[in-house]
C-alpha cells in the first residue's frame, strides 16, 4: 500500500522517523534502558535507607529479619528466577516467529508471577496477624495472655484488682515485638568484653535507657525493629507492586502475541517488557539475602 | 545510505546468540546462586572477619544480577550505548550511598566517650 519508492521494503512495525528497524530498535532499547536507570534510582532510594539503618542498628534488622519465613523467601526467589527464564524464552520464541509457544510462556511467567503474588499476600497476612505491620490501626488486636510466660507473675491478675485493664496486648493495633533473645545476648557480650565492638555507637544509644550501663530499653529496641519492618513492607511493597503492573504488561503482551503480531522481523514490544521483567527480578535478587537472610547467622550464637 | 544490496536481516541488532539450552545453562547458575546463598547465610561467617556473611551474599546477589543482565537482557550483545547507560546507573547508585554515608558516618550522637 505504500507510495514510498525506497528501495528497501517498509516492515509493519517500523516508525515513520526511523530509517529501518535497526534504528529503531536502538532507540527503543536505549528509552528502555534510561527507563531501568531511573526505576534503578527509584528503588535506589530505600536500598540507601536500608544502608543508613542497617549499619545503625545491625541487631535490631537482625531481630526483625529472623522473624521473616526465609523458606517462603527462598520459593519466591525461585519462582521469580523461573518466571525470568520463561520470560527470556518469550523473545527467544518471538525472535524465532513462534506464536504458540511465545503465547504459551507469557502465560507461565503471568502464572509464576502470580504465584509470587500470592506467597507475598501469605506473608503479609501473617505479619497482620502477628501485629508486625508497622502502622498502628493496621494489626491485628493479639489477646493480652498469649505472650505472658506460663504461669508467670503475671499470668493473673490480683483479685479485686480492676477488671483485666487491657484485653489485648495492641489494643489500637499496634506494632508488637516480644523478642529480646539477639540483642541481650549481644549486651553481654559487650559486657563480658568493653573493648569488643559488638555494638555500634548508635545502638549504645539507641537501645539503652543508659548507654553507660548497656541497661537495654525495650521500647527503644522495639522502635528499631518497627523501623526495619518499615524498610521491609515498603521495599516489598514497591516490588510487588512493579510485578503487579508487570502482569498487566504480559496481559497485553499475551494479547499482542495471541493475534499474531510478534515475529522475527518485529519483536521488539516482546523483548522490552523482558526488560522490565527482568529488572523486577533483579531487585528480589537483592531483596531476598537483604531481607530475609543477613542476621540469620547470629541464631547461631543462641544455640538455634 | 545506499542499501541496495541491503539483507533486510542485516537491518536488525543481531540476536542468534542465545539458544535454549544456553538459556538453561544460565538459568541453572541463577538456582545454584540462589541456594548457594540461602545455605551460606545459616553458616556463622563471623569467624573469617565480621560482615564476611553480609560481603558473600552481596557477592552472589551481583554475580546473579550479572549473569540476568548478560544473557537475559542480552547487554552482553547490545551497542556500547547500552553498556554505558547500564553501568552509569550504578555509577549513580554508588554515588547516593557514598555521599550518603559519608553523612551518616561521621555524625555525633550527642554522646562523647562511646
Amino acid at each position: 500500500m505504500s507510495t514510498h519508492t525506497h528501495d528497501h521494503s517498509h516492515h509493519r512495525g517500523l516508525q515513520h522517523q526511523f530509517d529501518n528497524m535497526g534504528q529503531q530498535e536502538e532507540s527503543v532499547s536505549i528509552g528502555m534502558w534510561l527507563f531501568l536507570a531511573q526505576e534503578i534510582m527509584f528503588f535506589g532510594g530505600m536500598f540507601t535507607a536500608y544502608l543508613v539503618y542497617r549499619s545503625r542498628f545491625p541487631m535490631a534488622f537482625a531481630a526483625g529479619s529472623n522473624h521473616l519465613d526465609v523458606v517462603m523467601g527462598f520459593v519466591n526467589t525461585l519462582v521469580l528466577i523461573v518466571s525470568s527464564l520463561t520470560m527470556a524464552l518469550t523473545v527467544y520464541y518471538a525472535q524465532k516467529s513462534n506464536r504458540t509457544m511465545q503465547v504459551v510462556m507469557i502465560v507461565l511467567t503471568m502464572i509464576f508471577g502470580a504465584t509470587f503474588l500470592g506467597v507475598k499476600a501469605v506473608e503479609y497476612t501473617d505479619k497482620y496477624n502477628h501485629g508486625l505491620v508497622p502502622v498502628s490501626g493496621l494489626n491485628k488486636r493479639i489477646p493480652a495472655d498469649e505472650h505472658a510466660a506460663p504461669g508467670g507473675h503475671d499470668a493473673k491478675p490480683e483479685p479485686g484488682s480492676p477488671a483485666v485493664a487491657e484485653e489485648h496486648s495492641n489494643p489500637r493495633g499496634e506494632f508488637q515485638w516480644h523478642e529480646y533473645e539477639i540483642i541481650e545476648h549481644t549486651i553481654a557480650k559487650q559486657k563480658a568484653d568493653p573493648n569488643g565492638h559488638y555494638l555500634t555507637a548508635a545502638e549504645k544509644v539507641g537501645y539503652m535507657s543508659d548507654p553507660a550501663t548497656l541497661t537495654l530499653d525495650k521500647d527503644k529496641f522495639r522502635d528499631k525493629v518497627r523501623i526495619f519492618y518499615f524498610i521491609y513492607f515498603m521495599m516489598t511493597g514497591l516490588h510487588a507492586l512493579h510485578m503487579i503492573i508487570g502482569l498487566g504488561l504480559m496481559l497485553w503482551l499475551g494479547w499482542k502475541a495471541f493475534k499474531g503480531t510478534f515475529n522475527a522481523d518485529y519483536y521488539m514490544p516482546v523483548e522490552m517488557s523482558g526488560l522490565y521483567w527482568h529488572f523486577v527480578d533483579i531487585v528480589w535478587i537483592f531483596l531476598f539475602p537483604l531481607l530475609y537472610l543477613l542476621g540469620r547467622h547470629f541464631l547461631h550464637e543462641l544455640g538455634k | 545510505m545506499s542499501d541496495n544490496h541491503h539483507n533486510e536481516h542485516d537491518e536488525h541488532i543481531e540476536h542468534d546468540h542465545m539458544n535454549i539450552p544456553k538459556y538453561i545453562g544460565v538459568f541453572a547458575i541463577l538456582v545454584v546462586g540462589t541456594i548457594l546463598t540461602y545455605v551460606t547465610a545459616q553458616i556463622d561467617l563471623d569467624g573469617i572477619f565480621v560482615g564476611a556473611n553480609t560481603l558473600l551474599a552481596l557477592l552472589i546477589a551481583f554475580s546473579k544480577m550479572t549473569c540476568v543482565m548478560l544473557f537475559f537482557m542480552h547487554v552482553y550483545w547490545s551497542p556500547k550505548l547500552i553498556w554505558m547507560s547500564a553501568v552509569a546507573s550504578f555509577f549513580w547508585l554508588a554515588i547516593m550511598f557514598s555521599y550518603t554515608m559519608q553523612d551518616y558516618l561521621t555524625r555525633g550522637l550527642g554522646v562523647f566517650g562511646q
